[in-house]
């Protein structure tokens, strides 16, 4: 199969106007930022009860969005399936810029930015999931540079071997990913269960994140693409999200059977509107309701019906990503088990947390310079091939 | 790549990670036989005993005296408020009339502190002498020790502190993460620490700061002859913080 990787044109008004609203979207972001060094991390909507907030969010998730890549790259790179190709750069370049989303998330999160890119290396602590989790971003950030340079040099051999690490290393983010709350002492983190889950919700979300891409970017330039390679990308999404189902479940019924941590448990699953999030976003909008679209024979074999399923996925594991963040956070570490803490002068029981503005735009920030990349990439890189046709 | 040849290869770099990973625990174990030497020349370990039975409810001496000599930033809103050391109020769930008693809250310095070993950069530790201190000059403020600590006994700075009343102790910055540090500053001087002084000119005496590796030291007599609670110590971070009447 001979395919040829082109750039794209980009001399319409609709890619001018994206580049430059999203290079506005960067700049309101960097002033954010710029505002929080300024006046210190109280103006974001974190307190000393919740000093996680939209930022970590934001950075778990975009981490998550990086696994296209891992299921692209699987496919093609380790398992030969051929007809996946014409995505792999795409696949590769989008992975690259969603860690360094990532990256740039927790780095303005940071209370001393000045600090990171000295204190770090220097004290490095092998025993902090903090420290780790960098280095297997950044690890992974250059091996999608080796990556894009094997593919788009057409070699055949490195590519392989690439890929097949990328494809445990993407394993290895991702559980880190998970480690950094599973391993945590707060009662709603704590789980040997939360780095597969991470892989698993991850997988759905890249593999979604893909599925639109594609779709999208294929129509708007005008390039043809079988609709047998999205269904069968839909069908795999179908059967991750069943893995993701199944590992909420176990978790939270383990959590509500075991009496030391019902309380929390009832907690995390009616307790507040991160309940609501739960519930609706994450379950019935980001699994059940998708599930039921893949599975189903007629809408399952539309690649429109897919597209919507594949929507509705992305913003569900944004909700998972934030029950997963928040919730652990609001609900309190149990220091006098049975008994009721009241405080003078710490909110002591269920901590309050609303998001603020300026953590939005930082959010909101990031997004715009990983988008903006990504828009200028389409033009500056062969990253899409002229067309994606199924192996017969 | 095949199944078979995907299986065979899976299955070597799990057998790889996972001695790796084997390698990894033993070489990062925190107390590694040969590694156990203490290099303080007075090998001396400082605990705390609190006695909730001498404390009085309404006194809050102890409180003020650590923010005036460590420089603790007060700004009246309990979401931002630092406390080293606070008070609070204990009932049990069933009996929400009783009135419950409080009890003194504040920095465990555990013997096996979660907050040490999460710190990306080294800035939280234990010194010899038991003590766990944050280096605010090496803090990057990832907030990630406020999450490991069990006790809810670590704060971050939000805020740039204007207040400076004892200019023997450096300014707070804001951006660094926050505890009680036991007056390490004063200990070191052969002074007790703010708290415990307030306390005993309050005529409570509620607090002791000793030697717990001192059999003879205050703290240990207590703890031998007491009947002391920690908080949770079944999470196996060994708080050093003793508590009498709790």
């Amino acid at each position: 199969m001979d395919i040829q990787f082109e750039s794209i044109e980009g001399n319409s008004w609709t890619y001018r106007i994206t580049l430059i609203v999203l290079a506005a979207f960067t700049v309101i972001g960097f002033l954010a930022t710029l505002y929080v060094i300024d006046k210190g991390i109280w103006v974001t909507g974190m307190t000393n009860r919740i000093p996680w907030g939209v930022q970590i969010v934001m950075a778990v998730y975009y981490i998550g969005l990086s696994a296209g890549s891992l299921v692209i790259s699987g496919l093609y790179g380790v398992f030969g399936k051929l007809e996946y190709k014409p995505f792999a750069r795409i696949a590769v370049y989008i992975a690259m810029l969603f860690l360094i989303a990532g990256l740039l998330s927790i780095l303005t999160d940071q209370g001393r930015m000045d600090r990171v890119f000295i204190q770090p290396f220097v004290h490095f602590n092998l025993q902090s999931m903090f420290s780790i989790n960098p280095l297997l971003y950044s690890g992974h950030i250059l091996i999608c540079v080796i990556y894009l340079w094997a593919l788009f040099t057409e070699r055949k051999k490195t590519t392989k071997v690439v890929a097949t690490l990328a494809f445990g290393w993407a394993f290895c983010v991702h559980s880190g990913t998970g480690a950094i709350f599973g391993f945590g002492a707060r009662m709603l983190y704590e789980s040997p269960l939360l780095p597969a889950a991470f892989v698993a919700a991850a997988m759905a979300s890249g593999t979604a994140l893909m599925i639109i891409t594609i779709v999208v970017l294929f129509r708007i330039t005008n390039r043809h693409v079988d609709d047998a390679l999205i269904l069968w990308l839909g069908r795999f999404l179908a059967i991750i999200l069943l893995v993701v189902l199944y590992f909420l479940f176990m978790e939270n019924a383990y959590r509500v059977y075991v009496v030391e941590l019902r309380e929390a448990a009832l907690y995390y699953l009616f307790g507040g509107w991160h309940a609501i999030l739960f519930w609706f976003g994450l379950i019935i909008i980001g699994c059940c309701i998708p599930m039921f679209i893949l599975f189903r024979n007629k809408t399952g074999n539309s690649v429109r019906w897919v597209l919507i399923a594949s929507i509705m996925v992305v913003f569900g594991i944004l909700c998972e990503r934030y029950v997963i963040v928040l919730p652990g956070l609001m609900h309190p570490p149990e220091m006098f088990p049975g008994m009721l803490v009241t405080g003078t002068g710490v909110p002591e029981g269920i901590a309050p947390y609303s998001l603020s503005v300026v953590e939005v735009l930082q959010a909101l920030g990031v997004f715009g310079a990983i988008g903006f990349l990504f828009v200028w990439g389409l033009k500056a890189f062969k990253l899409l091939p002229n067309e994606a046709k199924a192996l017969v | 790549m095949d199944r078979r040849d995907f299986i065979k290869t899976a299955g070597g770099a799990f057998l790889l990670a996972s001695s790796g990973a084997y390698a990894f625990r033993v070489l990062t174990a925190p107390s590694a036989g040969w590694m156990d030497v203490d290099f303080t020349p007075s090998g001396r370990k400082w605990g705390m005993v609190i006695d909730m039975n001498k404390c009085r409810e309404d006194c809050t001496a102890c409180l003020q005296a650590c923010r005036e000599e460590n420089n603790v930033a007060f700004v009246n809103d309990d979401r931002y408020d630092i406390h080293w050391i606070r008070k609070a109020r204990l009932q049990y769930k069933e009996e929400s009339e009783n009135p419950g008693k409080s009890v003194i809250l504040l920095c465990n310095h555990c013997d096996n502190p979660p907050c040490a070993q999460v710190c990306p950069v080294q800035a939280t530790y234990k010194r010899h002498d038991g003590i766990v201190i944050v280096d605010h000059h090496r803090c990057i403020g990832c907030r990630y020790c406020m999450i490991a600590c069990p006790y809810n006994a670590r704060y971050f700075n939000m805020k740039e502190s204007e207040e400076w009343p004892n200019k023997d102790f450096p300014k707070r910055s804001h951006g660094v993460a926050e505890a009680c540090n036991l007056c390490a500053h004063r200990l070191d001087a052969g002074k007790m620490p703010a708290c415990v002084e307030a306390c005993a000119r309050q005529g409570c005496g509620a607090l002791y700061v000793g030697d717990l590796n001192d059999h003879s030291s205050e703290v240990s007599r207590l703890i031998a002859k007491s009947a002391v609670k920690r908080i949770r110590p079944d999470l196996g971070t060994e708080p050093k913080v003793y508590y009498i009447g709790l």
